[in-house]
């Protein structure tokens, strides 16, 4: 049987998928809580930091500062003069984030208290935050270089080959700026470890979420002045890591710090705010690229200007920057390449190892300009690349000597797969939306970057008395399945079911030397050394058996667990204790262990004076098609299909393989299409799953693998890596498809709506004007934004918010848990409320997690969801005829969408909000009075909502394209997020409200909303139900653009008419939503259309008259009256002509006095 | 001052202290140590921690436990109920870190319990419309999309 190359489930698949497996945090005992104090300023000085009353209160048993550590302690990372980051802020502090202190305590609310206590003085520098900024005369430098310019970390200034010889053959060249967004691994298990240690011995020991249990070994000994050795990690599953995890990450040695310390284990993990805001991500390229070809479209020369933001400190900012410059003249041809690129620092969190390493954010600029040279002669994209490819077992420009390289194959591959050539040639589509195909092709070095120490891998295999077999690596599997593929290779080799194979990785005490799974190494360095482990003991074994057998070994093969031969066969285990050097293994049961070192050869380092270097064994190459639909009118871009070819050697395990190319390709669709960290003053502004635009699942319907199979004799068993090659093309793939589809060339990613729409109206040459000077009533907020970045802003910043009430509570300590009030009905619920301490508590989705940010939160919740009359929905009938929809307020929102008489426009717009898992929560009434749409506000940041009148507005000068108001923004910008909200006014919904002294009161939809997500409610009032008309003959419907399925509204649109048996409308609704502070009703486009038969363009040629006699944008934020008039329009489509049109909610008539 | 709150989890009657209003995540996981829920995220915005309560699923993460009146369903509970669907998972590399999976089980074993719609091409979007709910970093869903559908044409194929 063989087992190299079929498609078997990961070894312990049954555990895993039932929740059995243990990670870091599973781990139970009795273990203190840790947690990082960190620095609230991108760049300032420590002046004083006193932990005094810290150490004081109860249940804390460690406080730790850079005293704790030596007075020159620094990670070594790349090491020598790159190594610059000490383990606690050490007198300055470089990013937001940076960790100045760390507590272990009993409890998590013990070490919260215990940050607050702690009391840091700083004294604020101005700090650059952009590589522009950095790099601009007299811009404060973070750190002494050894370049000559400033903030300036390393400087690369090269060429190679001929590149004068290659632009002097060109015929056609294309210039542009390119960026690829600082992206989060936002693996899903966050960074773990739990620390205990050993007194006795001055031994700590780690269960650590990594890939590379040896690089956090030498990290945290060195950093505690401890012998590697005496440093144990030992094993645990770890949940995806992608080069988070692939070296040292902070926690690890802060969790063993403070677990010497305090004499006690440790658990730290980040929060999912910490991974998202202080871990390592991506770093960003910002490359100026200029292609040169000739007439018949082969790539002659690339000239190249590239800013690596490096963040705060090295990390591998050098390598990262370097491998991906190396794209320029790795996977073509070209005569020559020039290029300059400088790591730049900034005082933003530093740039960490991400999959793809550089070569994704290369590879968009290069990758995009081949198809705009297609473009410009006339070539197929595909055709063009196919003429470009490099041939085999040749050497790069860039020094690689390629073994295999089916990149054609692959091409091809997508041309198929994808019916390439007969769908784009048909006719396209001149609607609204639009369908492209784009390509990408990439490369990328497979089986190990050298790096010291990074040719060798060495492993064990253990056999044992009963015929198991056991593999040993020092590497960490975090999801790539590289456990289940050395267990293959060793089932083969020793010629054993892979059901007898276990492995054991991590765990220093008890596996041989290995770096870890990083750099593409796991398959090729570990498949090398446990095939020839497993190899070296097979040949042991055989000479074993030929020895008991009286045979020869060469005559001895290994088969179905047995050593076979024509003289007799004898079972694998019983030749352990024949072996005579059987040990006893931890069960004290005997074990015939092999260990081999595999060492790589043929590499070479990049060095001073070396820059062209065969970095690795092998080259992976792969090329996606993407098929995107883009919506002219809204500016979304989806992708309806994509097909990832690879050239990946040999497949040990299809489906892993497979899995490593879908996986990847998603993330980098996530980085084409809506992935990018945000900050404002440094400080990440989305540093949450529902504000950082992943893709879910609905957001990727079809996205396909394709192995090109094939053999690379440099790699084990033939196999190359592949999983850091998938995400390398998505971003060009995706920028070329759009490209096809609307004609604007997109050069930053992500690709979001408001870049489509902003170019698209460039292309159109269309502009709104405002007139803001003919609106008195504006004048005001024109001249406050205006002094925004003149100084108002830094003002209020510096020193407005320290007045704040929110800024204050964080001085004190943490609110302790508010009592609960169970109530048993609404009038018991209600008195409960009349006390100002009591608030109202639903489905506490949006409050609950609220909570540690707010100044004063509730001390009671009074628990309404429960309460029968608020749980009530039902039609009511009117006695003169009609009905109503009545909808208590705890009735969910799962229950509202699901009850048959829910108009279809709420019913869709509940569809539409967060999760399932929320909606089945979320009451409606909880959904009507969330907090307000604003990432700034939601995440925290000292705002005039959240800290008080003297605080600025982050979103006027900070990122406010999606969230923020176009019309009406006054002091606050944001907006009333609630969908139920917007829709209710368009369906003339009345809302009950009650309050403490028992009386009652409605208000209409339309007035229930004050200002951004505020309402009318009293502080003891509550709302217990909304009651919808349902008049016959009402169509309706909402439509809403959103980053991601389950967003928040970025714009929307919300309309019901009544249509007579004429066709004409009466009763016409419409409001916007996430436009204004508050659901913006249309009353003059609703005016104009009574008692008419719309048509799409006409509607919106009306509802762009009101936007520009309303509008008062933002300056980034004007594209999103484009997209609210679009969804207008495809809102009155859905009326006229789609799937509103054909079931109307209630039978037709034509209403009275019409 | 204790404040006794009794769940029912798993099918177990179990009395718990809810006093400081415990989020029924950490009473799964640090109580009853029933570590199969994850928490990623801890605000209710990625699906680790779902849970089945009164058979829906429900992020346990941002749910006090005082307010759970109904059954509480967890991953280990549903593990013999989803064996096919955790062994469709495994051979369509439907999990690789297997963070999410006990989430992903959880949210599908409900969704497969209402029954799919009888049409191939509505089935993906509505299982991926449904489970959008459950972030996954490492597969890009299409194999838990595939899983789910697969299991659902072969239930279907045994129940008719
Ligand atoms: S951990 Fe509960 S939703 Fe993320
Ligand atoms: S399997 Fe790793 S996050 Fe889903």
């Amino acid at each position: 049987m063989t087992w190299v190359g079929r498609r078997v489930r990961p070894l312990d698949w049954d555990d895993r998928s039932a929740g059995r497996t243990l990670f870091t945090a599973d781990l139970g005992g009795d273990h203190l809580v840790g947690r990082v104090l960190r620095s609230p300023h991108p760049y300032a000085e420590i002046v004083a930091i006193d932990t005094a009353r810290a150490r004081r209160m109860p249940g804390v048993h460690a406080v730790i500062t850079a005293a704790d550590f030596a007075p020159d302690a620094l990670y070594v990372h790349r090491g020598g003069p790159l190594s610059d980051r000490p383990p606690l802020a050490r007198g300055v502090v470089r990013h937001v984030g940076q960790e100045v202190a760390a507590v272990a305590a009993e409890t998590a609310a013990q070490a919260e208290a215990a940050l607050r206590a702690i009391r840091v003085r700083y004294r604020p520098r101005p700090a650059p935050l952009t590589p522009t900024a950095a790099r601009a005369a007299g811009a404060p430098t973070l750190h002494e270089r050894t370049t000559d310019e400033p903030n300036v970390a390393m400087l690369l200034d090269m060429t190679w080959g001929d590149p004068d010889a290659g632009r002097a053959a060109a015929a056609v060249t294309v210039e542009g700026s390119f960026a690829y967004p600082s992206v989060s691994h936002a693996a899903m298990e966050p960074n773990t470890t739990l620390a205990a240690w050993d007194a006795d011995h001055g031994r700590v020991e780690l269960w650590t979420s990594t890939q590379a249990p040896w690089f956090i070994a030498k990290e945290v000994s060195q950093l505690l002045g401890l012998d590697h050795d005496d440093v144990v990690v030992r094993e645990g599953a770890t949940g995806g890591g992608f080069g988070s995890k692939s070296k040292a990450s902070e926690h690890e040695v802060l969790a063993a710090a403070l677990a010497r310390a305090a004499r006690r284990p440790v658990l730290l993990a980040l929060s999912r705010e910490e991974e998202f805001g202080s871990n390592k991500p991506r770093h960003r390229f910002e490359t100026h690229l200029r292609t040169h070809a000739d007439a018949d479209g082969v790539l002659r020369a690339l000239d190249a200007e590239i800013d690596v933001d490096n963040g705060s400190y090295n990390h591998m900012g050098s390598s990262v920057m370097r491998v991906g410059v190396i794209t320029l003249g790795s996977m073509y041809r070209p005569d020559g390449v020039r290029f300059v690129s400088r790591l730049v620092d900034t005082a933003t969190q530093p740039g960490g190892q991400f999959r793809g390493y550089g070569t994704p954010q290369v590879s968009l600029a290069m990758e995009s300009q081949v198809d705009e040279i297609a473009a410009r002669l006339g070539l197929d994209p595909i055709a063009m690349r196919l003429r470009n490819l490099a041939p085999e077992h040749a050497e790069t420009l860039c020094g690689y000597r390629v073994g295999t390289n089916r990149l054609g194959d692959c091409l091809v591959a997508v041309r198929d797969g994808l019916d390439w050539d007969v769908a784009r040639a048909a006719a396209r589509s001149s609607g609204a939306v639009r369908r492209g195909w784009g390509v990408a092709a990439g490369s990328h070095g497979s089986g190990a970057y050298a790096y010291e120490q990074a040719n060798r891998s060495d492993a064990a295999v253990d056999l044992f008395a009963d015929g198991r077999v056991r593999v040993r690596h020092g590497g960490s599997d975090a999801g790539t399945g590289q456990n289940t593929i050395l267990a293959q290779i060793a089932a083969d080799e020793l010629g054993v079911d892979l059901g007898d194979v276990a492995v054991l990785s991590m765990d220093s005490d008890r596996t041989p030397f290995e770096l870890g799974a990083w750099s593409s190494r796991g398959t090729h360095m570990t498949g090398s050394s446990v095939g020839q482990a497993s190899r070296e003991l097979a040949d042991r074994l055989r000479r074993l058996a030929a020895d008991k057998l009286g045979t020869s070994a060469d005559a001895v093969t290994l088969r179905g667990g047995r050593a076979r031969s024509d003289a007799g066969d004898v079972e694998l285990g019983d030749l352990v204790d024949l072996s005579g050097e059987a040990v006893d293994g931890a069960a004290s049961e005997p074990v015939l262990s092999h260990e081999t070192s595999y060492l790589l050869e043929g590499t070479e380092m990049l060095a001073p004076g070396k820059d062209r270097a065969n970095l690795s064994p092998s080259y992976a190459f792969a090329a996606h098609g993407a098929v995107v639909d883009v919506d002219t009118r809204t500016g979304q871009v989806r992708v309806a299909d994509y097909l990832a070819a690879h050239d990946v050697g040999r497949a040990i395990n299809p489906t892993a393989v497979e899995g490593q190319i879908v996986g990847g390709a998603v993330m980098g669709l996530g980085a084409a299409l809506g992935e990018d960290l945000v900050r404002e003053g440094g400080r990440v502004v989305n540093p949450t799953y529902l504000h950082y635009a992943l893709p879910r699942n609905a957001d990727v319907p079809s996205v396909r693998a394709h192995i090109v199979a094939g053999h690379e004799a440099a790699g084990p068993y033939g196999a190359k890596s592949v999983g850091e090659m998938s995400i390398v093309p998505p971003g060009a793939a995706v920028a070329n498809a759009v490209a096809d589809a609307v004609g604007v060339r997109i050069r930053e990613l992500p690709i979001t709506p408001d870049k489509v729409i902003t170019a698209l109206a460039e292309q159109e040459g269309r502009r709104r004007r405002h007139g803001i000077w003919r609106r008195p009533s504006r004048w005001w907020i024109a001249a406050i934004r205006a002094l925004y970045p003149l100084g108002l802003h830094h003002v209020l910043d510096r020193w407005g918010t320290r007045l704040g009430a929110a800024r204050r509570a964080r001085r004190h300590d943490p609110a302790p848990p508010p009592e609960i009030r169970m109530p048993a009905d609404l009038g018991e619920a209600l008195s409960a409320l009349r006390s100002p301490r009591a608030a109202a508590l639903g489905g506490g989705t949006d409050q609950l997690p609220d909570r540690p940010r707010q100044a004063r939160p509730a001390p009671v919740l009074v628990a309404v969801g429960t309460l029968p009359e608020l749980r009530r929905i039902e039609v009511h009938r009117h006695e003169g005829g009609g009905e109503h929809l009545h909808v208590g307020g705890a009735v969910t929102l799962a229950e509202l969408a699901r009850h048959p008489a829910t108009p279809t426009a709420l019913a869709e717009a509940v569809r539409g909000i967060a999760s399932p898992q929320i909606r089945n929560t979320a009451t409606v009434a909880g959904n009507l009075v969330q907090a307000k749409r604003c990432w700034f506000f939601r995440n925290g940041f000292d705002c005039y909502k959240r800290n008080g009148a003297t605080s600025p507005c982050y979103a006027i000068l900070g990122d406010h394209r999606f969230q923020h108001a176009a019309v009406d923004g006054h002091r606050c910008q944001a907006v009333t997020p609630s969908d139920v909200g917007n829709v209710l006014p368009a369906l003339d919904a009345v809302l009950t409200l009650a309050r403490g002294d028992g009386s009652r009161r409605e208000v209409g939809a339309s007035a229930f909303y004050s200002g951004p997500g505020e309402t009318v409610l009293r502080d003891d009032e509550i709302l217990v139900a909304v009651d919808v008309p349902l008049p016959a003959g009402r169509r309706s419907a909402y439509t809403k653009l959103g980053l991601y399925t389950g967003d928040f509204a970025t714009a929307a649109a919300a309309l019901s008419v009544v249509v007579g048996e004429d066709g004409r409308w009466h009763d016409v609704r419409l409001v916007l939503g996430a436009l204004a502070p508050t659901p913006w009703r249309l009353t003059e486009v609703e005016d104009a259309l009574r008692g008419t038969r719309p048509t799409v363009a006409g509607v919106r040629r009306l509802v762009d008259r009101v936007l520009d006699a309303h509008a008062h944008p933002l300056p980034r934020n004007g594209w999103k009256l484009d997209a609210a008039a679009g969804l207008c329009e495809q809102a009155v489509e859905e009326i006229v002509t789609g799937a509103a049109a054909a079931v109307p909610e209630r039978p037709a008539v034509t209403p009275a006095g019409v | 001052m204790p404040q006794p709150h009794t769940l029912v989890v798993n099918g177990e009657t179990v009395e718990v202290d809810v006093a400081g209003l415990p989020l029924l995540a950490d009473v799964l996981r640090d109580r009853l140590r029933r570590t199969g829920t994850k928490v990623a995220c801890g605000r209710g915005e990625c699906g680790a921690c779902t849970v089945l309560v009164g058979g829906r699923p429900t992020m346990a993460c941002i749910t006090p436990a005082v307010l759970v009146r109904e059954p509480v369903e967890t991953v280990e509970g549903l593990a013999a109920e989803s064996a096919d669907l955790r062994a469709a998972f495994a051979d369509s590399g439907a999990f690789q870190c297997g963070f999410c999976t006990p989430g992903q089980v959880v949210a599908a074993t409900a969704l497969l319990r209402d029954g799919l719609p009888a049409a191939d091409e509505d089935r993906r979007a509505h299982v991926g419309h449904e489970l959008s709910g459950n972030v996954c970093r490492c597969t890009g869903y299409q194999a838990i999309v595939d899983s789910v559908c697969a299991v659902a044409a072969a239930r279907d194929g045994v129940s008719s």
